[in-house]
């Protein structure tokens, strides 16, 4: 493939012609007094959103432009695009069927602070017997996990619970 | 204000004298004296190539007018990797490319008129004399047809042509602009060429 073949000098020559196309006389006299009274107007301060899109990601543009020049891989990208979002929520609720629920665990640790706990399927968690001693609530992890239905205990069990008493103060 | 009179060398401190960096840096700050010196400057080139490229005044004024104004809104973005009229070039030619593909095959000419050395052209004179196939064409019908062959070709290899048979620019300047590898370069003119010359046919001396 050499481009200076003999055979395309007569259209080189031919396209010599159009350097002689020339606008209409006067035509450049006021064209830049033009553009600078459009951008003085303020049309210079505004791009389009895909203009400014062409500027920061170009490749995003190509990308789009290839859906653009064929319309078919609409089709397949969209299909593929539903296919990965169906298969993420499959994997999603499959995990979740299998995760035990998070329970927190009160303990007295320290004044006001709180940190929860993900216990495992065979290990429920237990609510701390105990406020701590300033009147505060923290959870913390219980290391003898028992089962959940003892959590709070029988009442009169813990100093929690204590019975209420109705009797008028003197 | 004081003139030199014996002087006719432009105030070194104008626009009109200033380096292409210069201004740019100036329109960057919205200097607007320092951009219409730089339009001024680019405006016959880019006004042609895209008017090469639509075959039509009234789109070439409005793209050019489009594509400036679009420059000075991007000149932020302006890093000086490549010259100023290069990044210029290749706001022209996108916007071009843009329009050609939405108005895709619904065009219309509206041509410039050939000026008056075109007739002292001794290679255009060659292919309108009695020597040729076409000597009873007028260079006016030349013209119109070929601007219709050209209209013919895809926005990639018009825009090719023009660059190179028409702008007169290289090989590695239309890579440049059109952001693509010299080989493409190559290989869409020579098949843009060959395209050509099949419709010319009549009106080449092959």
């Amino acid at each position: 493939m050499n481009e200076s073949e003999p055979n395309f000098d007569e259209l080189k020559k031919l396209l010599k012609l159009k350097r002689h196309e020339i606008p209409p006389p006067g035509f450049f006299n006021h064209f830049s007094d033009e553009i600078v009274a459009r951008i003085r107007a303020g049309e210079g301060s505004g791009s389009t959103f895909l203009e400014r899109l062409h500027d920061h990601a170009p490749w995003l543009v190509n990308f789009l432009r290839v859906f653009e020049a064929r319309p078919g891989v609409i089709g397949g990208f969209a299909t593929g695009l539903c296919l990965v979002l169906l298969f993420g929520v499959v994997i999603a609720e499959h995990s979740e069927t299998g995760s035990p629920m998070l329970v927190p665990a009160v303990a007295g640790n320290g004044a006001g602070s709180m940190a929860a706990t993900v216990p495992t399927a065979s290990a429920p968690v237990q609510f701390a017997s105990a406020l701590p001693s300033d009147g505060g609530i923290a959870i913390s992890t219980n290391a003898s996990l028992q089962p959940v239905a003892s959590a709070f205990g029988q009442p009169g069990d813990s100093s929690l619970f204590q019975p209420a008493s109705f009797t008028p103060a003197h | 204000m004081t003139m030199a009179a014996s002087d006719n060398s432009p105030d070194p401190n104008s626009p009109a004298a200033m380096l292409e960096m210069d201004l740019v840096k100036l329109a960057r700050r919205g200097d607007l004296k320092a951009y219409d010196e730089l339009v001024k400057r680019y405006q016959e080139r880019i006004y042609a190539t895209i008017y090469h490229m639509t075959s039509n005044h009234e789109d070439a004024n409005d793209l050019a007018q489009e594509s400036f104004i679009k420059a000075f809104s991007a000149l932020k973005s302006f890093k000086g990797g490549s010259t100023f009229y290069t990044w210029l070039y290749r706001i022209a030619v996108n916007k071009t490319i843009n329009f050609l593909k939405q108005r895709k095959n619904k065009y219309h000419l509206s041509l410039n008129d050939i000026d008056f050395n075109a007739e002292h052209d001794p290679d255009l004179m060659a292919l309108i004399s009695d020597k040729t196939p076409i000597r009873d064409v007028a260079l006016s019908e030349l013209q119109k047809k070929l601007n219709e062959a050209l209209l013919k070709l895809s926005e990639p290899h018009r825009m090719v042509v023009v660059l190179h048979d028409v702008q007169g620019m290289s090989h590695d300047e239309i890579a440049d602009v059109m952001d693509c590898n010299i080989g493409t370069v190559r290989s869409r003119l020579f098949y843009a060429r060959q395209q050509m010359q099949g419709q010319l046919a009549d009106y080449l001396k092959v």
